[in-house]
């Protein structure tokens, strides 16, 4: 049987919960799926499962282009009631924002953060914003609960992760301030742009905005080295075609502080 | 200050007479460790932080003489608070229901139970309904996953406690059950029928509506025993449409005493 490869796509924010009548990025994970229709089931854990959330979802992801799902930790008596049978037929799984350490607590209550790691190892690509971006990694920065704190996520990816990594963040202070102070070396998504991993290794990354970028960080002692990555604008051609690995040559060092 | 928590099988913040007699007691609760216009706090956790709780909440105890707020985990992002000082300040903090794996599971995260014990050993009086009753004893069933499941809860009371007896057999099935094979012994809360823990001794009963009752529930050599609890009964204050009217009736006639109007 020919195994699918592992595959995540970390949005620093956007698709249909930021970016309405933007179907770039929500289009382009769906691209990544190996069946004309695929099997999407929405995570809202990290907003506490919120209605409105859950419908905004079903009218991104409408019948005619995939048979889409969701579930809701907040309510089981209403989904399927085998979480992981259900997990594992998905071909993509869509985590939305808001909080990261509600989502990660009720994940592991549920035994979600096992079900999604083997959800992965099986080829079902995983995705999402926010904070359905940072869950997927090592170690990450979240700025939900005021002053930007370290929250340990699934470790999916070696790396750590900063989302809404606009230039003049808080957030992005925070970061650097991080692994000066030794955080592990990772990459940091603006609004609007993806990172799109295969297997633990950044494959490309992509963008909904032709102005949004991801970052590669790392600290050399004091020094932070913020490398701006070559990102592919989704609007200019169809999200086909997939771009070797990023290495070194495709990035663009920028100056950091 | 004797630390209290009023655990309640079920109810809710309509306007009907029993919710409004179990806002009451709350508020006089609440009222008792402030000495004046106290502050009450809800956890909307369980649910997970729903407008329509928070809503709800806040439509009993608006208008009155109480300071309500919430706090919401999972909208601390748009509304950032400082949880322990918030929590701390209160008088009352109540629990809504909802899903108590995932309430007490997001309370671990963001280090809630610490600061909730503390609350309680500093007076402030916790209450709460169905999953927000639960989390507070050794051991409840809970429906969080479908099923009825046994669920460890914080412990801060002896014993095990299953909610919604009279409404949902198979939890109070599952319950019996369980008791039989060795869970903590403790008690089942009709809907309307809660239990006021003061200190070290046991629980007062009371219920809000005729007929809902509290039981201890036991295991003996003959199996489980159910025995109702003598429970004292909560009357329903004046509705607030009411009160409002009483409150406009005593402004006027102020205003009039003031103008010289009246002798």
């Amino acid at each position: 049987m020919e195994t699918a490869p592992r595959q995540i796509v970390a949005f620093g924010g956007g698709g249909f919960s930021m970016e309405s009548g933007n179907p770039l990025l929500d289009e382009y994970v769906l691209g990544l799926c190996r069946r004309e229709r695929p099997k999407v089931c929405f995570l809202p854990s990290a907003s506490g499962d919120a209605d409105h959330y859950v419908v905004r979802f079903y009218r991104a992801f409408p019948a005619e282009r995939c048979e889409a799902s969701h579930i809701s930790l907040f309510r089981r008596e209403q989904g399927p009631e085998d979480l992981r049978t259900h997990l594992l037929s998905q071909d993509l799984i869509y985590v939305g924002g808001g909080s990261v350490v509600s989502l990660l607590g009720v994940w592991r209550a549920h035994g979600i953060d096992q079900i999604l790691r083997e959800a992965w190892e099986a080829g079902v690509v995983l995705c999402g914003l926010s904070a359905g971006s940072l869950c997927w990694f090592e170690e990450a920065v979240t700025g939900f609960h005021g002053a930007p704190q370290r929250v340990e996520g699934l470790g999916l990816l070696p790396f750590s992760n900063c989302v809404h990594y606009e230039p003049t963040s808080e957030r992005r202070l925070a970061y650097h301030a991080m692994l000066r102070a030794g955080m592990r070396p990772g990459y940091a998504a603006e609004d609007s742009a993806g990172l799109h991993f295969i297997g633990c290794e950044l494959s490309r990354v992509v963008a909904s905005r032709p102005a949004a970028r991801g970052y590669r960080l790392d600290a050399a002692g004091d020094r932070v080295i913020e490398m701006r990555l070559a990102t592919t604008y989704l609007g200019d051609a169809p999200p086909v075609t997939r771009l070797p690995g990023a290495t070194s040559s495709s990035l663009s060092a920028t100056s950091a502080a | 200050m004797v630390s209290r928590i009023l655990t309640l099988g079920g109810h809710d913040f309509t306007s009907r007479p029993p919710d409004r007699a179990v806002s009451e007691l709350m508020l006089r609760l609440a009222t008792e460790r402030a000495g004046k216009r106290p502050k009450i706090c809800i956890l909307p956790t369980a649910s997970g932080d729903t407008s329509e709780q928070i809503g709800r909440f806040y439509a009993a105890f608006g208008e009155r003489p109480c300071e309500p707020s919430d706090l919401s985990l999972f909208r601390l992002g748009r509304r950032p608070m400082a949880l322990r000082d918030h929590l701390l300040s209160q008088d009352l903090i109540y629990v809504g229901g909802g899903s108590m794996v995932n309430l007490l599971a997001v309370w671990e995260a963001h280090d809630l139970s610490a600061i909730l014990s503390l609350a309680w050993r500093q007076g402030i009086v916790l209450a709460g309904q169905s999953a927000g009753a639960m989390c507070w004893f050794e051991s409840g069933i809970t429906k969080s996953s479908g099923k009825p499941e046994i669920e460890a809860g914080l412990g801060l009371l002896h014993g095990s406690l299953c909610v919604h007896y009279n409404n949902e057999p198979e939890r109070r099935a599952a319950y019996l059950e369980a008791v039989s094979n060795g869970m903590p012994s403790g008690y089942g809360l009709d809907d309307y029928a809660g239990l006021l823990w003061e200190g070290e001794g046991p629980p007062s009963a009371v219920t809000a509506r005729r007929g809902a009752r509290a039981y201890r529930v036991t295991s003996s050599d003959t199996g489980v025993v159910e025995s109702p609890l003598p429970a004292r009964f909560l009357p329903a204050p004046a509705p607030a449409a009411l009160r409002e009217d009483i409150a406009e009736f005593r402004r006027i006639k102020s205003m009039r005493k003031r103008a010289g109007w009246l002798g």
